[in-house]
């Protein structure tokens, strides 16, 4: 299954590293990783693809909220397949 | 709430020295004090001077008429050594311990203690020097990218490249090390912000507002009627009980709370590894440890179980083996803790409930006990009580070899619920585990997740700098002490009565044990039976003047009470057995039903092959 994770980052020294080495650490491959800047310049936004199994993405998703420097997590998942035409499941 | 050094309160609330102004290095040292830190551990070098020179200055201007130290900075052999002096202490006293290094080498050589404490929970502050601001990434002198080694190892850390952050940082480390899940923070600070210029403010913090937040409301969680009322439904159906407590009840004070759930349900304790001493080891309704080395007892009433309920516990594969097979009659699987990522991670629960430990144990215990009464469970003691009577741990009592157990065993005679027991990774660390009762919380300080050799003797020094006056034992084993032998100095140093056992068996008894199980007994470097190291000698050296060697099994008591009673540093090396064995173990990926209790212990069914696990997947 495909997940895109967005999330919302403190713009801090090494926040990235922080986020993508939780990801390596935790043997969970990113597929795509995007970095964006906010209209909050302290903030930054994360959007990251993976794939994997549902129990995958919730415990990695925890991990996440655990770093201190997120402010926010949130996940949508592909529940069917990469054609199918609704994205659902939306996790908060 | 921040506990403060009597010199820095002031009646109107606003620091006495707000407004004034300090160098960063001063401020690090103002943190400090204020943090209530009695004891600091590290080794200086160029990129942390100006705070060294700031702590020096601090117990200059502020020791006691009898010349005594406000805030000491004990130096080890090595930072690693500083590490798990901080540790020790923080293990042994519950309050945040420090340590501080300088860049580069210094700060990576704290890059395992670090590690070590993230994995057990245990709350540290380590402060790094690291090369000026200008200089970050130029590959200066002892720089090291500190804040990328760490970001993988700690809770959290920071690097601080603006001065006028140091303060709030500084504070808001200690916030973090201490709440949530505890852990250890790294604040790496650049020269030039030591030597910085800055207006104190006395009360700043970083707002962390994502952080702040999700702890809040685990912290003001709470269980509902509905939460409790569902627990004790499935409790009520239950005939066999059994609470598995880890490592959380310690860190969280939850102990008290525990036994007044146990005095009023009357629930069967297990303890992991990390959480020996979170139940009085004593208490007819403890079982001891339980996993790849507990008793057979409490694994057996694992095994056993129609009802489970982890208490600040992880279900770590040394503990659940075969996740699958764990506690496989458990009808029903109740889980408290702290940390949102554990519940589920390992082993799926039925019930389960984030908050602070102590206030879920008296709210279900005040719930409990208001809406009628369980179920006797008059069978299942009983049976417990058979288990641990049929079941009970043993060893080769009649041999001649010293056996360790009967070693441990002698300790534990003399010093049961009194000894603060440090210990290194391997043999001799789960001996002391099955044979040493412990009676309270932080009074066995192991290193449980990372499994760290050489933890046992500078964790046995910060246990002692925690508590002066308590008899501390480092149970050490020759492969670990040798890890950080050089703290043997650190001991005699600073005059520290540390005892200092050392169970000879000449060699990395573990791995021989495992290779004597999985590896057709090739003894693939572990076997030291050549090598020359004299211990006695070099504790000797080392300025133990009480340091002596055990060889002879009819002396063991008298060898013992004289080894702890001896009002100073000390240091015993025992020959043992180097064939004794662990057991019961269940081995790596196995269920319990699949443990092997060895030679002494009976077991309750046939052996059964080691493990069906294919040996390059076995950790």
């Amino acid at each position: 299954m495909r997940h895109t994770l967005s999330i919302l980052l403190q713009n801090e020294s090494g926040a990235l590293v922080r986020v993508a080495g939780l990801f390596a650490a935790r043997h969970c491959n990113i597929d795509t990783l995007t970095v964006a800047a906010t209209h909050d310049p302290s903030v930054s936004q994360l959007t990251l693809v993976l794939h994997g199994s549902a129990a995958m993405l919730d415990q990695i998703v925890r991990q996440t909220r655990k770093l201190v420097d997120v402010l926010d997590v949130n996940t949508l998942s592909l529940v069917a397949n990469d054609h199918a035409p609704l994205a659902l499941a939306s996790n908060p | 709430m921040t506990p403060r050094s009597p010199n820095t309160l002031a009646a109107s609330g606003t620091h006495p020295l707000a407004g004034r102004t300090l160098s960063g290095a001063e401020v690090v040292v103002q943190i400090l004090a204020d943090e209530g830190l009695d004891v600091l551990f590290g080794y200086s070098g160029g990129a942390i001077l100006p705070v060294y020179d700031a702590v020096f200055r601090y117990n200059a201007a502020h020791a006691t008429d009898a010349g005594r130290e406000p805030m000491p900075l004990i130096v080890p052999a090595n930072e690693q050594g500083a590490g798990f002096m901080a540790a020790g202490y923080a293990r042994a006293s519950g309050k945040v311990g420090a340590a501080i290094v300088t860049s580069g080498p210094g700060a990576t050589n704290m890059a395992t203690p670090v590690r070590d404490a993230m994995a057990d929970s245990i709350p540290m502050v380590l402060i790094s020097g690291q090369v000026p601001t200008h200089a970050l990434g130029s590959d200066a002198f002892q720089e090291a990218p500190v804040s990328n080694i760490m970001g993988a190892c700690a809770k959290h850390v920071f690097l601080v490249t603006e001065a006028e952050q140091l303060e709030a940082t500084l504070r808001t480390a200690f916030e973090i090390a201490r709440s949530g899940r505890p852990g250890p923070v790294v604040v790496d600070i650049p020269k030039n912000v030591q030597n910085a210029q800055l207006v104190f403010n006395g009360d700043s913090r970083l707002p962390i507002p994502g952080y702040r937040k999700r702890l809040a409301n685990i912290q003001q969680a709470r269980l509902t009627d509905e939460d409790c009322q569902r627990f004790f439904t499935a409790l009520a159906a239950a005939k066999r009980p059994l609470i598995y407590a880890g490592g959380g009840v310690i860190a969280a004070t939850a102990a008290p709370a525990l036994a007044a759930f146990v005095d009023a349900f009357k629930l069967p304790v297990t303890t992991t590894l990390m959480g020996l001493g979170g139940f009085d080891g004593t208490h007819p309704l403890a079982l001891g440890m339980l996993g790849m080395h507990g008793t057979a007892h409490a694994n057996y009433a694992v095994e056993d179980c129609d009802f489970l309920l982890a208490i600040g516990a992880r279900f770590d594969d040394r503990v659940a083996g075969n996740a699958a097979k764990f506690a496989p009659n458990a009808r029903f699987i109740a889980q408290l803790d702290i940390d949102p990522a554990e519940i589920g991670k390992v082993k799926r629960v039925d019930w389960h409930h984030l908050g602070p430990l102590a206030d879920a144990l008296q709210r279900l215990t005040q719930y409990g006990q208001a809406n009628g009464a369980l179920p006797s469970l008059a069978d299942w003691h009983a049976h417990i009580a058979r288990l641990k009577h049929t079941h009970a741990m043993n060893y080769a009592r009649d041999s001649e070899r010293i056996q360790p157990q009967a070693v441990l065993e002698a300790i534990n005679r003399i010093a049961v619920g009194r000894a603060i027991v440090a210990t290194g990774v391997g043999q001799h660390q789960m001996w002391a585990a099955q044979y040493l009762d412990f009676t309270a919380p932080r009074h066995w300080l192991t290193s449980g997740s990372m499994g760290t050799m050489g933890f046992g003797l500078p964790a046995a020094i910060g246990a002692q700098f925690a508590h002066p006056e308590a008899l501390v034992i480092d149970v050490d084993g020759d492969g670990s002490i040798r890890m950080n032998i050089g703290e043997l100095e650190t001991v005699t140093t600073y005059g520290l009565p540390v005892k200092v056992l050392l169970l000879n068996n000449h060699g990395d008894g573990m791995v021989r044990q495992w290779q004597k199980l999985f590896f057709n007994g090739r003894k693939a470097s572990s076997d030291k039976s050549l090598h020359k190291k004299d211990f006695v000698k070099a504790a000797e050296a080392d300025g133990f003047t009480w340091a002596r060697r055990l060889s002879d099994k009819a002396d063991i008591d008298a060898t013992i009470a004289a080894f702890l009673a001896f009002d100073g540093p000390a240091f015993l090396e025992v020959e043992i057995d180097p064939d004794a064995g662990v057991y019961p173990m269940v081995g790596p990926g196995a269920s319990y039903a699949q443990m092997i209790t060895g030679d002494f212990i009976p077991s309750r069914s046939a052996p059964t092959a080691p493990a069906d696990v294919a040996t390059t997947s076995m950790f």
